[in-house]
């Protein structure tokens, strides 16, 4: 079966995963990395990763008029991913969807290259449980007294959301990623439902349901009305979008957004996430550099502010940096069993190919059982505000922590 | 400010108001105020809910992407919730989508939260009035949510 691959725009890790069909005799795999200048050939299977652009349309046509089938891997292609964060700010990133209205969508930011073999060969999708229900963590969905940006290491048997700490596993399907396993909250990457984040905004607005919400007097007809002031509700949230919409704004049926962009679509995606997201969201979107990218940020800030590091942390992170080193090794030969064999090692130390398990301070989760896990645990750190500078990465921090702008150099 | 100064090519652009009322007190204050006669805004729409606790950002988005200039609902007064807290929650609910508005560049206006009491048509009247206010303001400012969705 002819299979072609198409990276378009942005993180390559969908792309790169796409390698491991390089090993199955059945498949006959083609790699295109600039489908601009792709010559036209008739293929059974086309699978579009990256994000995609209005100005795509006239390739995305070209490949359709020649493909069997069409298969969007990786938000990016189906729903414009985390990327599209940056429509906050006027882009127009948009889901394959938009143009291929036929499509067949594995959503997934990593996506799951097991379910892109079972759409590449017309197999049913299986059918899965929602995430809630296989997460070790049991809610109550009581009402909240307080939300909190950072959860204490403590308590893994809880609910990040009865903790304080939203997670969007209700909307969310089992996955393979499991960031939840290595004590980061679920950002529903992998959605069980359509419009994902409007249903958790109004979820999660529920929970909320104790915490004081401002209101005032009318002096029209003398009732109440909603105050037109921020509040616990507001200043609790400081980022609705990069968490509830974190890898869905096109197709969340919000209108697009309009405040000026920074003429830098990384600069665009980043601004207005909050400092303790940072490492969620450049082991997302970094492709085969997420690794260096997300650990520049975390030790660019760790160093002002002096958050010591332990030997085992920096020794971890270290292996971390030499396995992505040879992960691009394997990338350029397309050879299937070194990809898997590194990527697996990554996701031994960073949870998974997201790193969820790197943070602040240290790790999430133990690496090692025979490690003694306090030496390397990462703890609540301190919202400092400033601008951070190291190299190739640069970001500024308002005193809430939110951040105001990053210029990120390789990438 | 009364809507009476709002300029004719302000209240042009309003052409439907969506104000999901609930069943009580939202319901009751407006049939007073009809069984009274007291006027407001034609572009007013009404749809009765068993409660503004069944109404989310779901509800609220589906009406504005299809034709809405604004949205509104209008509760029982705070502690009086005919079922438990359903206003309250509401309210949690659309202050955090006004939220979500002002995250996206356009005004938080273009949602709100009242409450009524329904022996009173002047209540429901005045939250009217208050929602074709505000959202007038954010007309002014950017245009309607229209030239957005
Ligand atoms: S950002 Fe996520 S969905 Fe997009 S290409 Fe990278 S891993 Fe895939
Ligand atoms: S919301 Fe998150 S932490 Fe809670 S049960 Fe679901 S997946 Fe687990
Ligand atoms: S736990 Fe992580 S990988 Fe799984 S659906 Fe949620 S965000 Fe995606």
């Amino acid at each position: 079966m002819d299979v072609k691959i198409f990276q378009f725009h942005g993180c390559n890790k969908c792309f790169n995963e796409t390698i491991l069909l390089n090993g199955e005799s059945e498949y006959k795999v083609e790699f295109i990395e600039d489908p601009k200048n792709w010559k036209e050939t008739k293929t059974d299977v086309s699978v579009i990763t990256g994000y995609l652009l209005l100005e795509d349309r006239e390739v995305l046509d070209k490949i359709k008029s020649n493909s069997g089938k069409i298969i969007g891997y990786g938000n990016c292609a189906t729903t414009g991913g985390v990327f599209a964060l940056a429509n906050q700010r006027g882009y127009d990133i948009s889901p394959l969807n938009k143009f291929i209205v036929d499509a067949q969508k594995i959503n997934g930011c990593l996506g799951e290259v097991e379910e892109l073999k079972s759409a590449i060969n017309y197999e049913e999708p299986s059918k899965l449980k929602n995430l809630c229900l296989v997460c070790g963590r049991k809610t109550t969905c009581d009402y909240l007294d307080e939300v909190k940006r950072q959860i204490e290491l403590d308590d893994d048997t809880t609910c990040f959301n009865d903790l304080g700490y939203l997670c969007s596993g209700f909307i969310a399907k089992e996955c393979k990623e499991r960031c939840i396993d290595y004590n980061a909250p679920c950002r529903g990457c992998k959605s069980s439902l359509e419009r994902p984040g409007i249903r958790m905004l109004g979820m999660f607005g529920t929970l909320m349901g104790n915490i004081e919400v401002a209101t005032e007097h009318s002096e029209l007809g003398a009732t109440d009305k909603l105050a037109d002031q921020d509040d616990d509700v507001t200043d609790s949230l400081p980022d609705v979008l990069g968490n509830f919409f974190r890898f869905t704004l096109p197709t969340s049926g919000l209108p697009r957004g309009r405040i000026p962009s920074s003429g830098n679509i990384l600069n665009d995606v980043f601004a207005g996430r909050l400092i303790e997201e940072l490492p969620l969201i450049s082991g997302l979107l970094g492709g085969d550099h997420s690794i260096s990218l997300t650990l520049k940020i975390i030790e660019t800030y760790e160093k002002a502010n002096q958050i010591e590091l332990s030997e085992p942390t920096k020794k971890y992170r270290q292996e971390l940096l030499e396995l992505e080193n040879q992960l691009q090794e394997a990338i350029k030969s397309k050879d299937p069993e070194q990809y898997k064999k590194i990527t697996d090692e990554i996701r031994k130390i960073g949870g998974n190919m997201n790193l969820s398990n790197v943070f602040f301070g240290g790790f999430r989760t133990q690496i090692d059982d025979n490690d003694n896990f306090e030496d390397y645990k990462t703890h609540v750190f301190d919202v400092v505000e400033g601008t951070y500078k190291n190299g190739s990465v640069e970001f500024k921090i308002d005193p809430i922590g939110i951040v105001k702008e990053i210029i990120i150099k390789e990438v | 400010m009364s809507c009476e100064n709002i300029e004719p090519e302000v209240l042009e652009k309003m052409e439907n108001i969506v104000v999901f009322m609930c069943n009580e007190c939202g319901q009751g204050s407006a049939n007073t105020a009809g069984v009274a006669r007291m006027a407001y805004n034609p572009a007013i729409r009404i749809v009765r809910v068993q409660c503004t606790g069944q109404i989310g950002p779901i509800q609220i988005m589906d009406a504005l992407s299809n034709g809405a200039d604004a949205v509104a609902c209008v509760g029982c007064c705070l502690g009086a919730c005919h079922f438990f807290n359903g206003n309250v929650l509401s309210m949690h609910r659309i202050k955090l989508l006004k939220k979500v508005f002002k995250e996206l560049g356009y005004s938080d206006q273009f949602v709100n939260q009242y409450t009524s009491r329904a022996a009173e048509g002047e209540t429901a009247v005045g939250d009217f009035e208050d929602i074709v206010i505000r959202l007038a303001t954010a007309i002014r400012e950017e245009g309607t949510i229209k030239d957005g969705c």
